[in-house]
């Protein structure tokens, strides 16, 4: 690829940054992100935070180990992703999640004719389990789905969820790129259709009604309605954090809000 | 000699049974500077003037009309004044800032205050001028709004006198009557159920004399620079579409309270919205006196007349009670001004009644939730205190649910008594922290803590100490400009508010001020309020939230959830307690006590 899969550039920042604001913006829980010893990484959103893993070169399963030990007094569960997945979308990873109930340790996607390990979601009492595999040499993930209860998911699955079924029909959330041809076909994909409404002093001319757009970011939407985001002007986006961060990643059927930051009466 | 732009001297009137002594109270340099005027000022005479735990609306409590050193100047905005008493519906201080003609006449009556005391034996209205007050007689009056009272006296009296009145709720002790003033309010707290506990249903003042700035000059430049500010960016919001403009953001941000905070969206909101009813409704734009930035905008009402439509009153008449048709609205924003009540405490506890009702624990099938017919209804009710659901509501939510019970209180959107505006505080963690600590209760203008939250600077379903600093910040820069006294909405305008403010204090009063000494004044005036507060018996547990806010998550738009424990809002108010120096139990140091000047 000619550079780390997290540094590549994805309309405006990285690939890992766009990976790590979807899931921030998705869960409740802690977001954390599994770094090689000594890896640089590129800029990440407000809050997230970096585990190294503590040996190099043992692959997605050290990474794994490393980042639910990370969260396990955290959280209960937790989605586990690489950083290649440019189209991940909010309703695969919720789609996910819930089906993670019961006695299930891991609930693994098989979508588009492949297992998704690293697009799945796992109980973070695993943690020991996986460690306990690695130390035996085991570091393919496949070898943790022995030894636990896994519930699969396969495409009519996932999409029995109608609001993936609405937004990600394809199931895109699994595609991932590992040729520089492949970077370049994701890079060049239309950006998604999302909504756009300005409010108060924003809003003249009716722009409080939704108004289509295609943009990949919260800044590129800005520009889309002619405004640009500094401390007078603030977006949210599905009525969630309000950000002055142009660079955070749209998906489709996402509604962002423009306001003036100095909201309030 | 006293200050430029100050007298130096309070009136303090005593209302017999039918007439009226004014009696000197004299004002040094150190008090008016370590005070401003206004709201700072007004905490100061309560502590003097209030006889400790007395009944608000006992005769003698005190009622505080104050002005500032500001009040006459060109400085846009400035018209203002404070009213400051002790609350009937909190059982604590509350001051409520209003702007008109009223702020320049009292104060040019020759006194930076006047305070009320009394009972007079019959109706009355009270006039101040240059020979000091009189008491004059007015059954005529008796259950006349407060702007057809002002247009009776000023028959009566003559041209020339400004009027501040109240309307029958304020007469028949509504502890959320208004006291009005050229249709417009001192709002909250109950203010008019004081002045109606004197019998008094106006009070007329009148010019009788000058007072001299420091720096003419100075002053005059400094207010065509302000002027011209105000015409700014900082203030489009407020000249374009006005306070309503909040209430479509809001919900797109998932902090419109709706259904007695049920919900913080609001599925009616676009028909209630400034940028739909400015295209369909609009009809004018106004000002208060001495103001360039214009923010009232006033729409036309079915059927004939217009009404003044704030983000406040539509909030709390809208989607906290359910209703989406903006001329049900516009009807219960108008009886409000007719009936001289508080459109946020009248709609809170209107939208807790409803709740109980809708929950069988209220007998009172006919009030739902989205039903603007009820609500017009209840509104009647309670200004005529009829017996039953008007009597009880007419007391507020908290008193209302502790006569009600069961469990009613949790779900009873108040702090300390004070019925909450229209800030979803688990959507904006920093407001939550607001609302919960300010003396007057849950509170939007003492406290603009939202303005953290809705910048995208903090986490807002987070609150944590960014947030604690945040509302230490706003609530100081709130207690020098209401007691200066400049309009919130300029807040904007000031690159640098308190040296800016420092300097405008300067030209004004000749003291050299400094932004240090101005921070210092802030938090001796946040202190001074919690210390009276604290004499009156409140303690650290009033710091909180309802349980609804604490205990029940709330649904954002996003799909996600918001939600603030108990210990998380313990937490911040612990931090609070740190940053403004006071003990774990909220309470001002013996140490700094002395700085309140409260000692006679």
């Amino acid at each position: 690829m000619g550079a780390a899969k997290a540094d590549l550039e994805w309309h405006g920042s990285t690939l890992l940054y766009r990976a790590a604001a979807v899931l921030a913006r998705t869960v409740d829980g802690p977001v954390v992100v599994v770094a090689a010893p000594g890896q640089a990484l590129p800029e990440l959103p407000d809050g997230v935070t970096v585990v190294e893993d503590p040996v190099e070169g043992l692959g997605p399963m050290q990474g794994l180990a490393a980042g639910l030990a990370a969260v396990a007094d955290r959280a209960e569960t937790a989605f586990v992703c690489s950083t290649d997945l440019p189209f991940l979308h909010p309703a695969y990873v919720r789609r996910v999640l819930r089906a993670l109930t019961g006695d299930y340790d891991v609930a693994l996607p098989v979508a588009r004719g492949f297992r998704q390990p690293l697009a799945a979601a796992y109980r973070t009492r695993i943690a020991g389990l996986v460690a306990d595999l690695l130390a035996q040499g085991n570091q393919r993930p496949g070898m943790i789905f022995k030894h636990c209860a896994v519930l699969q998911l396969d495409d009519a699955a996932l999409l029995d969820d109608a609001l993936l079924a609405k937004l990600d029909p394809e199931l895109d959330s699994v595609v991932n790129v590992n040729t520089p041809e492949e970077y370049t076909a994701a890079r060049d994909r239309e950006p998604p259709e999302i909504i756009v409404e300005r409010f108060g002093a924003l809003a003249k001319g009716g722009g409080h009604r939704p108004n289509p757009v295609r943009a990949a970011t919260v800044g590129a939407a800005a520009q889309a309605v002619g405004l640009t985001l500094d401390r007078h002007i603030v977006a949210a986006v599905n009525g969630d954090q309000v950000t002055k961060d142009g660079r955070l990643p749209l998906v489709a059927g996402d509604s962002v809000a423009f306001l003036s930051a100095d909201a309030g009466g | 000699m006293a200050p430029g732009g100050l007298f130096g001297r309070a009136l303090v009137v005593d209302i017999g049974d039918r007439d009226a002594t004014g009696t000197r109270l004299e004002l040094d340099d150190q008090v008016l500077r370590a005070y401003l005027g206004g709201v700072g000022l007004g905490t100061w005479l309560l502590h003097r003037l209030a006889p400790p735990r007395v009944d608000p609306l006992a005769p003698d409590a005190p009622l505080a009309f104050v002005f500032s050193s500001l009040v006459g100047t060109p400085l846009t905005t400035s018209a203002k004044f404070a009213v400051v008493a002790k609350s009937p519906l909190t059982g604590l201080l509350t001051d409520a800032l209003a702007s008109s003609q009223f702020a320049i006449a009292g104060k040019l009556t020759g006194h930076d205050a006047i305070v009320i005391r009394g009972r007079a034996a019959e109706l009355s209205v009270l006039l101040i001028d240059g020979d000091g007050p009189r008491l004059e007689p007015a059954p005529e009056l008796a259950g006349l709004s407060a702007a057809e009272a002002e247009t009776q006296a000023r028959q009566r009296f003559g041209r020339g006198w400004r009027t501040a009145a109240i309307g029958p709720a304020g007469e028949r002790g509504v502890r959320y009557a208004t006291i009005s003033h050229d249709g417009r309010h001192a709002g909250r707290g109950g203010l008019g159920a004081v002045l109606g506990a004197k019998n008094i249903k106006a009070v007329l003042v009148k010019s009788a004399t000058k007072v001299a700035v420091a720096d003419q000059q100075g002053v005059l430049q400094a207010a065509r620079d302000l002027r011209k500010r105000s015409f700014g960016p900082a203030t489009a919001k407020y000249r374009e579409l006005g306070t309503l403009a909040n209430l479509l953001a809001f919900n797109a941000v998932s902090t419109l309270p709706t259904r007695n905070f049920t919900a913080a969206t609001f599925e009616g909101a676009p028909k209630l919205a400034a940028e739909e009813l400015h295209e369909l409704r609009g009809v004018a734009r106004n000002s208060c006196a001495s103001c360039s930035i214009g923010c009232e905008h006033i729409y036309a009402r079915k059927g004939g007349g217009s009404q003044r439509m704030e983000y406040e009153n539509v909030f709390a008449l809208g989607p906290l009670c359910g209703v989406d048709d903006p001329d049900d609205v516009f009807a219960a924003s108008a009886r409000c001004d007719e009936l001289g009540i508080d459109t946020i405490s009248a709609g809170g506890t209107i939208a807790w009644a409803m709740e109980c009702a809708e929950k069988g624990l209220l007998d009172a099938p006919w009030l739902r939730f989205g039903d603007g017919a009820a609500l017009l209804r209840a509104l009647d009710e309670i200004g005529e205190r009829r017996p039953g659901l008007g009597e009880l509501l007419a007391h507020g939510s908290r008193r209302a649910a502790e006569l009600v019970g069961h469990g009613s209180i949790d779900f009873a959107a108040q702090v300390k008594g004070l019925e909450m505006p229209g800030y979803e505080p688990r959507s904006l963690q920093s407001m939550a922290l607001g609302l919960a600590v300010n003396a007057r209760g849950a509170d939007h203008n003492r406290s603009g803590a939202y303005e953290a939250d809705l910048s995208g600077d903090v986490d807002r379903f987070a609150g944590g100490s960014a947030h604690v600093a945040a509302a230490v910040d706003t609530e100081d820069r709130a207690a020098v400009m209401d007691s200066m006294i400049l309009c919130k909405f300029l807040r904007g305008v000031f690159e640098d508010p308190f040296t800016e403010w420092a300097r405008l204090l300067a030209l004004v009063t000749g003291w050299d001020l400094d932004a240090d000494e101005l921070h210092a004044t802030a938090r001796r005036i946040v202190r001074a309020k919690r210390a009276f507060n604290l004499r009156e018996g409140a303690t650290a547990a009033d710091d909180t939230l309802p349980t609804r806010m604490l205990e029940t998550p709330l649904e954002l738009g996003s799909g996600r959830s918001a939600a603030l424990s108990a210990d998380r809002l313990r937490t911040m108010v612990s931090g609070y307690y740190v940053a403004r120096g006071l003990d774990e139990q909220g309470r001002v140091e013996p140490a700094d006590l002395a700085d309140l000047l409260l000692d006679p």
